[in-house]
């Protein structure tokens, strides 16, 4: 297991570093406009040069790798230069992240319980009626765009009134508990069919296997099986995403955090590509793509704790 | 003999297949005795399995008992509906040991726990005594440094040895009948061999009543006290060993005799039976096998023979052995078999 952990850890620090270096190599390609901020037309000649020199970016580029990295272990990620001009883009994102990691993680805890509890439910009544119930709703949130639906939401349930006060706000306001419940729920609602889905699947997979039948034969009852056999067996196919799925919460919902106004994360990528903000577009990437390679690193330890077939050195088929 | 531990009369098991109605069993009639072995042959789809597993209640969801009984510790089984009915037997008294020990076991669980799980729901021990007992078991069915293996998990084990925990799990239960479905099917020969000397040594020291389903004749003639054969669905003979073998009266039996290479004619083509089973979703009137027997009597097409009994322990469903029957000859195989055993005898 420690072997494992620790042959999986320095492949993670080899693609990171790869993804780091390859990230900041294709900055070198965007425009240079980027760099100049409003006001770029007035400039002279002279005096773009001597923007460039003050970024460093007339160094040959492997000067400026050697920088970038310099600064990156010291953790500064550079200054924005057209989103909120000198500003660090840590203090850009600290005020943004906390919004989208808290929407994002309540999400995801919210998805997993009702996500599982309905998949567990389908596989147990599968064919029949409850399972063709929760898969109608699983297909509309799949079928249906999400725009569509998280839209009515917003104008539907805020709608709603009692004692003609309306119930839930139509916006964002941390200090008001009842603004949280209706992005929460909007960004629950595609997880949850996710999970269900996938853990119907898995669930039905595992109750074909031959050894549920020898646990049955054992004289353990559907219940006993159910817990002891089925749940995490189907649970552990899923656990490889999840860490990947919680670590990049703090990239926010895009389209649910613009509907309610949540100062997040979300969109803030999209934002600073229109706008030509090549240092925070540099630095967004680079957060995300680390978080991903962390969260896949996180997620096959997860799944060698539960399945010990994986901590076999030997490759032994595709799993 | 003493009291049958199981009694299955006319057993008829249904199922139901995209709306039509299969008849797996028809009317198929056993008694278990304590103690002994019993080994259940028939060719691929005669029901052995199926018959077996409505003991236990483990009938896919499309199937059911329509009707017969199955008497077991004075209560007739066969209306069992409830999970909580059948967990008072299954597992407990009767348990069963599967073909394929490669993937009858947990993948995410160590060996140890899957056969503790069995300890703790039939003979209600805990913790350390359950753990205790566990390891000594694992010795029992012959694993090696059982301290260790108990926690081990399943992919760190061989087939064989695989099959060794299967069949420790059924000695975990404990239980008073155990089903034994092609134990070495899925196993080497040589492996073949050490489990049924471990399944029989284990089976002297629990008394426990040895069920095997199988279609290979040599390890019926290893292990088996009595033989049962099935056809489509039906026990259509039953008796000792010696007597299945060696003085068989039904003409199924003797064809699934003559098909044995063993006995083949060294420079003649191995027999083998023609046609194919029966449609098991038509009515089938008469002997089910008539269809495949060139000798068949016109009786045979319309009208279903009752058990003749042969000796006390030997009985077969034929209508050859009705006194009015003309005498039919049976196949030279079968005649030579039974002359080989007279002259064993008659020494």
């Amino acid at each position: 297991m420690l072997k494992y952990s620790i042959k999986r850890l320095l492949q993670s620090l080899v693609t990171v570093f790869i993804v780091i270096t390859l990230v900041f190599l294709l900055m070198r390609l965007l425009p240079e406009e980027g760099y100049f901020g409003d006001g770029y037309d007035k400039l002279t000649p002279e005096q773009r040069e001597n923007i460039l020199r003050k970024f460093g970016l007339l160094d040959p580029w492997y000067i400026q790798l050697r920088n970038f990295y310099s600064s990156l272990l010291k953790g500064d990620l550079g200054k924005s230069i057209i989103y909120r001009p000198d500003v660090p883009v840590i203090d850009i994102i600290k005020l943004k992240i906390p919004f989208s990691a808290a929407f994002g993680l309540a999400a995801i805890c919210v998805s997993l319980f009702f996500g599982l509890t309905m998949g567990i439910h389908m596989a147990r009544n599968k064919g029949r009626f409850w399972d063709k119930v929760w898969s109608s709703y699983v297909v509309f949130i799949n079928a249906v765009p999400a725009a569509v639906y998280l839209l009515f939401i917003q104008l539907y349930i805020t709608g709603l009134k009692f004692r003609g006060r309306s119930i839930f706000p139509m916006l964002f306001n941390r200090h008001d508990p009842r603004s949280w419940i209706l992005p929460l729920i909007s960004m629950s609602l595609g997880g949850i069919a996710g999970y269900a889905l996938w853990m119907r699947r898995y669930m039905v997979d595992q109750l074909n296997q031959d050894y549920i039948r020898l646990a049955r034969a054992k004289g353990m009852s559907d219940k006993q099986i159910m817990v002891k056999h089925v749940m995490r067996n189907a649970f552990v196919p899923m656990a490889q995403y999840l860490p990947a799925s919680v670590l990049l919460t703090i990239s926010g919902s895009i389209y649910i955090e613009s509907l309610y106004s949540i100062p997040g994360m979300g969109g803030l990528l999209v934002d600073v590509i229109q706008r030509q903000d090549n240092v925070m577009v540099q630095a967004l990437v680079l957060i995300y793509s680390t978080l991903g390679i962390w969260g896949l690193f996180l997620g096959d330890i997860l799944m060698a704790i539960f399945d010990p077939r994986i901590r076999l050195e030997k490759r032994e088929g595709a799993r | 003999m003493t009291e049958p531990i199981l009694s299955v009369r006319d057993l008829v098991v249904k199922f139901s297949l995209r709306g039509q109605i299969l008849t797996a069993i028809r009317e198929a009639s056993l008694d278990l005795y304590p103690a002994e072995t019993v080994a259940i042959v028939g060719e691929s789809g005669s029901g052995k399995s199926v018959f077996t597993k409505t003991w236990i209640g483990m009938l896919d969801a499309n199937g059911w008992a329509d009707s017969g009984s199955i008497l077991f510790e004075g209560r007739d089984i066969a209306k069992f509906t409830t999970e909580r009915e059948w967990l008072t037997i299954r597992g407990k008294k009767i348990a069963m040991v599967f073909q394929d020990p490669m993937t009858a076991l947990n993948p995410l669980r160590t060996v140890g726990m899957q056969i503790q799980e069995a300890l703790e729901l039939h003979q209600g021990m805990r913790g350390e005594q359950a753990k205790a007992r566990t390891i000594e078991i694992l010795a029992e069915v012959g694993i090696d440094m059982p301290d260790v293996r108990y926690h081990q998990y399943p992919h760190e084990f061989s087939g064989g040895m695989r099959q060794r925990v299967v069949i420790a799990i059924a000695v975990a239960c404990n239980p008073r009948i155990l089903i034994c479905d092609e134990p070495t099917t899925a196993l080497d020969v040589t492996i073949q061999a050490q489990i049924l000397e471990l399944i029989r040594s284990l089976q002297k020291k629990m008394g426990v009543t040895l069920v095997y389903i199988t279609h290979d004749l040599g390890v019926v003639a290893n292990v088996a006290d009595r033989v049962a054969v099935m056809y489509a669905g039906e026990i259509i003979e039953y008796g000792t060993v010696e007597e299945i073998f060696y003085d068989p009266r039904h003409p199924y039996t003797w064809a699934l005799l003559s098909s044995l290479p063993q006995l083949g004619i060294k420079g003649q083509p191995l027999y083998s039976i023609a046609g194919t089973p029966p449609n098991l979703f038509t009515d089938i009137p008469g002997d089910a096998f008539a269809p495949r027997n060139p000798k068949a009597l016109k009786l045979d097409f319309v009208k279903r023979p009752p058990f003749f009994q042969v000796s006390p322990t030997h009985y077969a469903k034929t209508w050859l052995l009705d006194p009015r029957a003309p005498k039919v000859e049976p196949p030279e195989t079968i005649k030579a078999l039974r002359a080989k055993h007279d002259e064993r005898y008659a020494l």
